[in-house]
């Protein structure tokens, strides 16, 4: 009698957690995208967007995550962190999301990441560069699988030293924080690899013509000419600076925001030989990232930039975490996800378990008849700066 | 010694920088003097007419059409235009009771309509031709770009032939009439109306003159008509409202004043410098340096 009862109440147990598995492999998992769809970022929205259903669609045709299907689930931050909290509250709170992610400029990550932190949800931008993410603002619920602006910085530091030791170094920024805060970020890592300051300006946004500032520069006879201008400023101050002979056997180097899709055409010729450190490029030579070219151009005829890389990378980064931990709960996600490698478009990414930033190669890029070139590689563990998050 | 070296290497260079800063000014404010001298209208859109004679040197030369062939068809596909503004928009509220409030809020109207279609046909990204004439030579161990040169060539001619015509020609003095007396130059004749539309274009041409200049220098944005049009209106106050000569004088002496004030301070300093003068030319002498033209 008992032993029939239990044997029956064994039975139900076991349908009933069979039933329980069943529910749970047709219950997608979802992940929340917090991202500008319009505004000003939306230019960065949109190949976050392609590069995350992209992943997604691969892994729901070959299975899913674990067997259960991956759902994707946006909402539009228009770059403001008190949208975006607004908009992640709802993802948490009536989605019931297993994870977030998305968000563009640096204080929506960090807003978000506080966000996540209270309600006990996992979030991981692909795009913000603010170093503080990761440093000193850094929190056990947040990652980071993109390179932070120091990783560019040291990765542009290194290989200038190799290439041209003992240069000097001029440094041109706009006059504003970040234009002040950059160049002061580069030149403490160009003067560690023993790179010689000669001189610096700081040119007002939006300045006409730069030409009055040119006597600094000749007077300082640089090798190496460093600026974080951006826009129709790059424009200005590239051709004035060829107009005037003062990029003759002076290579120009810069942030990665200096010369993009936008003013690349302006700039034309004078752009030829800049270079910049960046976590990717389409023209990266390495099989993961052909693969993933020609899936990105035939499905949105364009070419894939850093962003849809990095976006791409992440839900395969979560995926190997999910199966790792076999669970989507946040405390072994979590652990599946510090000091995780998995294969990415940017070769294998690592997650260090100390700070949660992504370590990966960094690329320098140089610019030769309007097109960006990788023409070195540093390699991910030079380039990655020290952990300063003491938080976790 | 080191004073003479100081002279070459540092002031000189620095004092021919301001110059073709100083042409690059004349040249846009030039228009504006002469259509706020003659017509009595503070055309606030005259940055966007700039911005439409740069966009002309993108558009046509995508066409293929010669950079040089531009400087004499820029100025003259823009009469159309500046007929059809000064008939159907500013000639209307011309002899309304507030004229100069009218006709500011009227071309500013027009300045933000015509930024958006700049913005719409060409999109918001930078353009740039490709320098026409590259290359620099090197005089004295002063290096000077040859465009920078043919501008202030170009530029010191258009000044001698527009004074020419205003003050030498029987054309200018009945623009000048006009401007001085318009009823009394329509009862003796002067076609007033016509005066006024040519005064107009012509000045607007100018403007675009000086986009087409600019272009290979400066690039080629929608709202790059706002660039220069702060440094213009200064130019036309200290230099008196209308005066060709005083615009001369005034765009020479604000583009030194900002070139050789980044020798000592903070470059950001320089535009709170250049618009301090034009407050004290506002407060002491209002007039500007010249006075205004028909009038002086």
């Amino acid at each position: 009698m008992m032993n029939s009862n239990l044997g029956r109440s064994m039975g139900a147990l076991c349908l009933a957690l069979g039933l329980a598995s069943q529910v749970m492999a047709e219950t997608p998992i979802k992940i929340g995208v917090v991202t500008p769809l319009s505004g000003t970022y939306a230019g960065i929205g949109q190949p976050i967007r392609w590069g995350m259903e992209m992943a997604a669609k691969e892994i729901n045709e070959a299975g899913g995550i674990a067997g259960r299907q991956l759902q994707l689930i946006f909402e539009d931050e228009e770059a403001n962190p008190a949208v975006a909290v607004q908009r992640a509250e709802r993802l948490i709170q009536v989605e019931k999301v297993d994870f977030l992610t998305g968000t563009v400029n640096s204080g929506s990550t960090l807003a978000v990441g506080q966000l996540g932190e209270r309600n006990n949800t996992l979030v991981s931008t692909t795009v913000s560069y603010a170093d503080s993410i990761t440093g000193e603002r850094c929190s056990p619920n947040v990652f980071r699988v993109n390179a932070r602006a120091e990783q560019q910085s040291i990765a542009l530091a290194a290989w200038l030293a190799k290439s041209k030791p003992d240069a000097r170094v001029f440094y041109i920024g706009p006059d504003y924080e970040m234009g002040r805060s950059t160049v002061a970020a580069f030149k403490a890592k160009a003067e560690q690899y023993g790179l010689k300051t000669v001189g610096e300006f700081f040119a007002p946004l939006d300045a006409k013509d730069y030409t009055q500032y040119f006597n600094q520069i000749r007077a300082a006879r640089p090798d190496v000419i460093y600026t974080s201008v951006a826009g129709n400023d790059t424009v200005r101050l590239f051709s004035q600076l060829a107009e005037f002979g003062l990029m003759r056997d002076v290579t120009m180097i810069g942030s990665a925001g200096v010369i993009t899709s936008q003013n690349i055409k302006a700039v034309g010729k004078a752009g030829d030989g800049f270079t910049t450190g960046t976590g990717y490029s389409p023209d990266l030579n390495i099989p993961e990232n052909k693969t993933f070219v020609a899936a990105y151009k035939a499905l949105y005829k364009q070419d894939p930039d850093t962003f849809a890389a990095d976006s791409y990378g992440l839900i395969y980064g979560y995926k190997a975490a999910v199966e790792k931990a076999n669970s989507t709960d946040t405390d072994k996600v979590r652990a599946a996800l510090q000091g995780l490698s998995w294969s990415t478009p940017q070769g294998t990414k690592q997650i260090r378990a100390g700070d949660h930033q992504g370590i990966q190669d960094m690329l320098l890029v140089s610019i030769k008849d309007g097109q960006f070139n990788v023409i070195d590689k540093v390699p991910a563990e030079e380039a990655i700066g020290p952990d300063v998050c003491t938080k976790f | 010694m080191e004073l003479l070296e100081y002279i070459q290497y540092v002031l000189a260079p620095q004092v021919l920088n301001g110059l073709t800063v100083g042409v690059a000014l004349i040249l846009v404010a030039l228009g504006l003097t002469i259509i706020f001298g003659l017509l009595d209208v503070l055309n606030m859109s005259h940055g966007e007419f700039y911005a439409v004679g740069a966009f002309l040197t993108i558009g046509l030369g995508a066409m293929g059409v010669n950079f040089w062939a531009l400087i004499v068809l820029a100025p003259i596909l823009m009469i159309p235009l500046a007929i059809a503004v000064e008939r159907f928009l500013i000639r209307k509220v011309y002899d309304g009771a507030d004229r100069h409030v009218t006709t500011l809020l009227v071309t500013f109207g027009l300045a933000l309509v015509m930024e958006d279609v700049l913005k719409l046909i060409f999109g918001a990204n930078p353009h740039r031709p490709e320098n026409p004439l590259p290359g620099a030579s090197e005089v004295l161990g002063i290096v000077f770009p040859h465009y920078r040169f043919l501008l202030i060539i170009v530029g010191a001619f258009i000044i001698l032939v527009i004074s020419y015509i205003v003050y030498r020609t029987k054309l200018g003095s009945m623009v000048r009439a006009a401007a001085y007396d318009r009823n009394m130059a329509a009862s003796l004749g002067v076609p007033v109306g016509l005066i006024y539309s040519g005064t107009f274009a012509f000045g607007v041409g100018l403007a675009a003159l000086a986009g087409v200049l600019l272009a290979p220098i400066y690039s080629v944005f929608p709202t790059m008509g706002r660039d220069f049009i702060f440094m213009a209106f200064s130019v036309v106050i200290i230099g008196g409202m209308g005066s060709i000569l005083g615009a001369v004088v005034a765009g020479l002496l604000l583009a030194q004043i900002s070139s050789l004030s980044s020798l000592f301070i903070e470059p950001v300093w320089t535009d709170p410098i250049v618009f301090g003068v034009m407050v004290i030319f506002l407060m002491f002498r209002p007039q500007g340096l010249f006075g205004r033209i028909g009038h002086a």
